[in-house]
Order: structure tokens, then sequence, then C-alpha cells
């Protein structure tokens, strides 16, 4: 975690990890509903693999009358359900077969790496999270007996507070995650869109010198945020998202603005919108090298 | 390039770079997928060096970048690579050993104020019932649950009592000896990680968790104390009792220690006080699992085929001296400076 400064422009439900590189870097936290569906997934798995063990254990033991394979069954058993979790988290880097299947990861709040004292300990407060809650709701006397109302009453709110927990946590952090010290992501995905200052759509030989130039004054009036959107656009052009009419007007409003004066973009506006794109991002990337950052229009 | 105009400088930047991104995006891609143990050696190596290049490119073009698209996409790389590279810190052979035999006992000696609460609560416990059981047999009854008990209570003979401690009146025999130890096992383990994670309720309930069982234990001792059955009885507690009363005592001390994290969490906030709490405790129950094993084989077996109080005590000396050599041993850094890591585990050989 970043220092609290920092923390608060984050969005709700995105974290920052700083790794050992010192270079801090962001992660969608996962939604409790993404972590429950993996949760059960899971579930699942440990169910069947229980089942199949019990069905086994009781086979060998009717067939051979020993009460030896039953009882490593219940051993079996019980280690399956308790370190499944634990093992898949620490053999498979921090992924359950659910979790991978939801494309979610356990990361160490402090990006120094998964450690086995942090899987164990978010993995042992799921009993309590899950099973304690459940057991009140199925067969409150064998929790509370015949307690008074003066223990049930703190009892009850600290059970609902826990599970309160992760809905209301912005990183979805549930007990677990803040005894081992842990939080589930999302796994990001990677798309490298094309660079819109590369000309991909002519021919390799092409001149990429436009036949209009912008003046410096032209180009110190819009900034980076303009610059973006504007990058956006062409990428729908390119892609045939964005109507001409669209880069006529855009490119009608850029020239009015800069006070550009010719045909251009009226007879070929994405031709026109490239060429500004390419000069003021050029110009950008100078002003920055000397420090000065132009964020918007609006900046300045 | 025929152009008169240079290119600009965040196209070069990423042309230069591009390919040595696809390559990690490729590695990462597979070690996600599949594992890292589908990479080959060449690629293990190759993969930190790439991360640590595109951390290079993303603080690069997070400063310098007019293009968004390619921040966002040096952004996502870095931090897939980060799960990847950073998925579990260490190499997972011998995690286990070092956990169990060096971790282990040092978190445990490093835990010795709540080891000492946890002890306390319980022999408070146990002295409780033992005195109230001198005032009234009858709270005998308020202390052990008589599903446990099984017909060992105030009303039972002397003789049946003492039959109890010797296996007589022989109900197990054989495979269902194994199945006992199994659920004795499971059921005992399902309680001392409760009382760790109770610890999260600031300890309380695990306080109460300890308290309870000392009754339980202070109750027994006091029924077959009156019946002059001490002596056999601490016979036929002590050789299970050992691993198993130490490995409640040992995650009551995890729940306290994490119970107390949150009320003194010094200098540092509750949730930071608490992971690392949280995590040091973590691997005191994990001894303690395995504790619970070795208790459960002995009371399952051992307890029930060996009958003569001598050997039981021999036994139960045998279990003090790995027990106490495991936590207050094991795992001691060795005083000469210039030794190889290798860390005597024999201490430990009594599992």
């Amino acid at each position: 975690m970043s220092a609290a400064a920092e923390t608060d422009v984050l969005p709700k439900g995105v974290l920052e990890v700083v790794g050992p590189e010192g270079v801090p870097l962001r992660f969608e936290a996962a939604s409790v509903a993404e972590r429950f569906v993996a949760y059960l997934f899971d579930l699942f798995l440990v169910a069947l693999t229980g089942i199949v063990l019990y069905i086994g254990g009781f086979i060998v033991t009717v067939a051979t009358r020993l009460g030896e394979p039953l009882a490593l069954v219940i051993a079996l058993a019980w280690l399956v359900w308790k370190f499944y979790f634990i093992g898949f988290e620490l053999w498979w880097q921090g992924a359950t077969p659910g979790k991978r299947l939801l494309g979610l990861k356990v990361v160490s709040e402090d990006g120094a790496g998964l450690t086995l004292d942090g899987i164990i300990a978010r993995n042992l407060m799921r009993d309590l999270e899950v099973f304690l809650p459940l057991t009140i709701l199925l067969a409150p006397d064998q929790v509370f007996g015949d307690a008074p109302w003066y223990l049930l009453l703190p009892t009850g709110g600290w059970i609902v507070a826990m599970l309160a927990l992760p809905f209301f946590s912005r990183e979805h952090t549930r007990a677990g995650d803040l005894v081992g010290g842990t939080r589930v992501v999302r796994v990001p995905k990677t798309v490298l869109r094309r660079d819109e200052a590369v000309r991909h759509s002519l021919a390799p030989d092409a001149p990429i010198v436009d036949a209009w130039t912008f003046t410096t004054d032209q180009l110190g009036i819009y900034g980076e945020h303009e610059l973006e959107t504007l990058a956006a656009l062409l990428r729908d052009a390119e892609s045939g998202k964005a109507r001409p009419e669209d880069l006529r007007f855009v490119a009608h409003t850029i020239a009015r603005k800069i006070g550009f004066r010719g045909s251009a973009p009226e007879e070929d506006p994405r031709r026109f919108l490239r060429a500004f794109y390419e000069q003021q991002r050029a110009h950008l990337e100078r002003k920055l090298l000397f420090g000065q950052r132009k964020a918007s229009k609006l900046d300045e | 390039m025929k152009g008169a105009r240079r290119e600009l400088r965040s196209v070069t930047f990423r042309k230069e770079r591009e390919a040595q991104w696809q390559e990690l995006d490729a590695l990462v891609e597979r070690a996600l997928k599949k594992g890292l143990g589908t990479l080959n050696e060449a690629e293990l190596r190759r993969l930190p060096v790439l991360y640590r290049a595109a951390l290079a490119s993303l603080s690069v073009a997070r400063r310098t970048a007019m293009d968004r698209a390619l921040v966002d996409y040096l952004e996502s790389l870095a931090a897939r690579a980060f799960l990847a590279v950073y998925g579990s810190r260490k190499g997972t052979r011998g995690v286990i050993r070092r956990a169990l035999f060096v971790e282990f006992p040092r978190r445990v000696r490093a835990m010795a104020p709540e080891m000492a609460l946890s002890l306390v609560v319980t022999a408070l416990g146990a002295v409780v019932a033992w005195s109230l059981m001198g005032v009234d047999v009858g709270w005998y009854d308020a202390f052990v649950n008589p599903a446990l008990a099984g017909g060992r209570d105030p009303h039972a003979s002397t003789e049946m009592l003492r039959g109890a401690l010797y296996g007589e009146g022989g109900q197990m025999e054989g495979g269902m000896l194994s199945i006992f130890a199994s659920s004795l096992f499971v059921h005992n383990a399902g309680i001392g990680m409760m009382c760790f994670a109770l610890g999260f309720a600031i300890g309380i309930p695990t306080l109460l968790l300890l308290f309870t069982n000392g009754l339980m234990l202070g109750a027994f001792l006091r029924l077959y104390a009156d019946r002059g059955l001490l002596y056999e009885l601490c016979g036929w507690l002590l050789p299970h009792g050992i691993p198993e009363i130490g490995a409640i005592i040992l995650c009551g001390a995890a729940g306290l220690h994490m119970g107390r994290s949150m009320l003194v969490p010094g200098r540092r906030t509750v949730p930071q006080s608490i992971g690392d709490a949280g995590r040091r405790a973590s691997m005191v129950v994990l001894g303690s699992v395995v504790l619970f094993a070795i208790a459960g084989l002995i009371e399952g077996l051992f307890r029930q085929l060996v009958t003569d109080d001598t050997i039981r005590y021999a036994f139960a000396g045998f279990n003090a001296i790995w027990f106490f050599g495991w936590l207050l041993v094991a795992g001691r850094e060795p005083r000469r400076p210039k030794r190889p890591a290798a860390l005597p585990t024999a201490k430990g050989s009594g599992a």
C-alpha cells in the first residue's frame, strides 16, 4: 500500500501494490460476487473429492473388514478440506482452480510476494467467516445454547460486522485478507493498441511529410486530454466505428479553434486530423522534456 | 525512413522496446495460464530481466509518453508480470520443512507472553474446577460434556473409572482404534484452528475457550484424584496430553497474539498490525496441526494398547523431551557466524 495521501486519489476498488522494484502497480480488486463464485467452485471440488474419498473408503472397508482405510479417509478428507486452498495458493502462485477460472489472484498487500504464513493465515479465518455464521443460521442452539442477551448481542454484532467487511471495505477485504495481509485482485488483461502516430494505413514508401504544418501557437492551445480524445477518435475511424461526418465536424472545430486557414479540414478531415495529432503530440512531448506539462486546454 | 522530419520520440521509444514487451507478454501468459513450471530454465532467467525492463519502460512512459494506449498497455503488462514473478516469493521446495522446524519454534519463542497467558488461563480453569469439585462433585456435569465423558462421571464406580484407563470394558479394537484416532485428530485440530481464528474478536472467545478447556481438565483430574487414581490417570493422560494440551495452548497463544495486535497496534495502523500478527501466529497453528496429528496417533493407538504405567510414564517423558526440544531449541541460529545455514533438525525427530 502506498501512503495514505496517495491512496485517497485511488478510485474505489483499485489498489496499489509497490513491488520490490519500487514502482507502484495498480490492480482492480476482485468484487465480492466474483470471489463468491470462485469460492463456490472450489467448495464444489473439495466436496467432490471428499465424497469420492469416502465412497472409496467405505468400499475398501466393507471389502476388507478393516477399519484403517476408513480412518485414513477421515484424516485425508479433513486435510483436503483444510489444505486445499493453502496448497493451491502456495503452489499455483496465489490462485485456486476457482480463482483461476475467474481470473483472480491473491497478492500480498505489501508487494513483497505471497508467503506461506500469509496464505495459511487468510485461509484459517475461513471457518470463522463461513461456517460459524452458517451454523448459527442452521442450528443456533449449538453455538449460543442458552446464552444471555448480554453475550448474544456483542457476539451477533461482531459476526455481522465481520460478514459485512468485504462489502464495505474499499478493496473488498475479508477478515482473512486482513489477517494474512493479502488482497484478491483481477488479473489484468493486456491489449497493445496501435500507435496512432504511426501511419499504418499508408504504403511503407509513402511520404510521411504532410503538406501542412502547424505553428507553435496553434499547437499550444490543446493539452493531453484533448490529444487523448483525438487518438480515440482516430482509432475509431480506423476500425470504421466513427462516421465521416463526425471526423469532419471535429476537424472543423479544431481548425476554427486554432485559426487554421485552408480547405483541408473539409476535403480530407481524416488526413488533417492525423497530421494535427502527430504534430500536437510531438509538440507536447517536446515541452515535457523541459518539464512543462499541459493536461488540457484549460491548463496554464 | 526517407522523410525529412524525425520520428516522434514516443514512437521510437515504443519501436525499440516493443519486441521485448511482446516476449514478456508471451512468457507471462504461459506462466499465468499453465504455471511457472512450464517455462524452461532460460525462460525463467529471462522473466525477471524482462519484467524489470518493462517496469523501467512503464516509469518512463508514465512521465513522458503522450500515448494513453501505450501507458495503459504497460500498466497492465507490468501488473500481469508482477503476478507471475512475485506470485509466491520463495521456491516452494523445502518451504514446509523450514516452516515446521525453523519458523514454527521461532514464532513460538517470540510469543512468550501470550504463551504464558494461555497457560495461566488454562491452569486457572483447572484450579477453579478442582476447587469447586471439592465443594460439590455435582459441578462436574457443568464442566465436562457428557458426550465426551463416556460415563466417566461422579456416579461411576471406582472400578469403572479405573477400567476406562486401561481399555477394559473393551469396546475398541483393531480398526476401530484407528478410526477413533483420526476422528480425535480432526476434532482437536479443528478446535485449535478455531482458537486462532477467534483471536480476531480481540481474543476474548479464545480466552473463554482456553478457560473451559482448563475447567474440563481440572474436573477430570479431581474426579480421579478423589478415587486415589491420580497417578494412573496421569499415566494415561500425559503421553498424548503433552502434544495435545500443548498444541491447544499454542493455538490459544496464537489467537491471543492476534487479539493483542488489535488492542495494542503500536505505531502501525490496526489492519497492518493484525496482518503482521496473523502471519506470525499462523505458523504456530501449522505446527500445532502436526502436534495434533501426533497426539491423535498416540491417543488412538498407543494409549489403548499399552497398559503398563511405567511404560506410559517413560513414553510421556520421551514425548516431553522432543516436544520441548522442538519448541525451545530447534531453529536457533548457530552461535558462530560463519557456519552454513544448515540447521539441526534432529530435535523434531520424535515426529
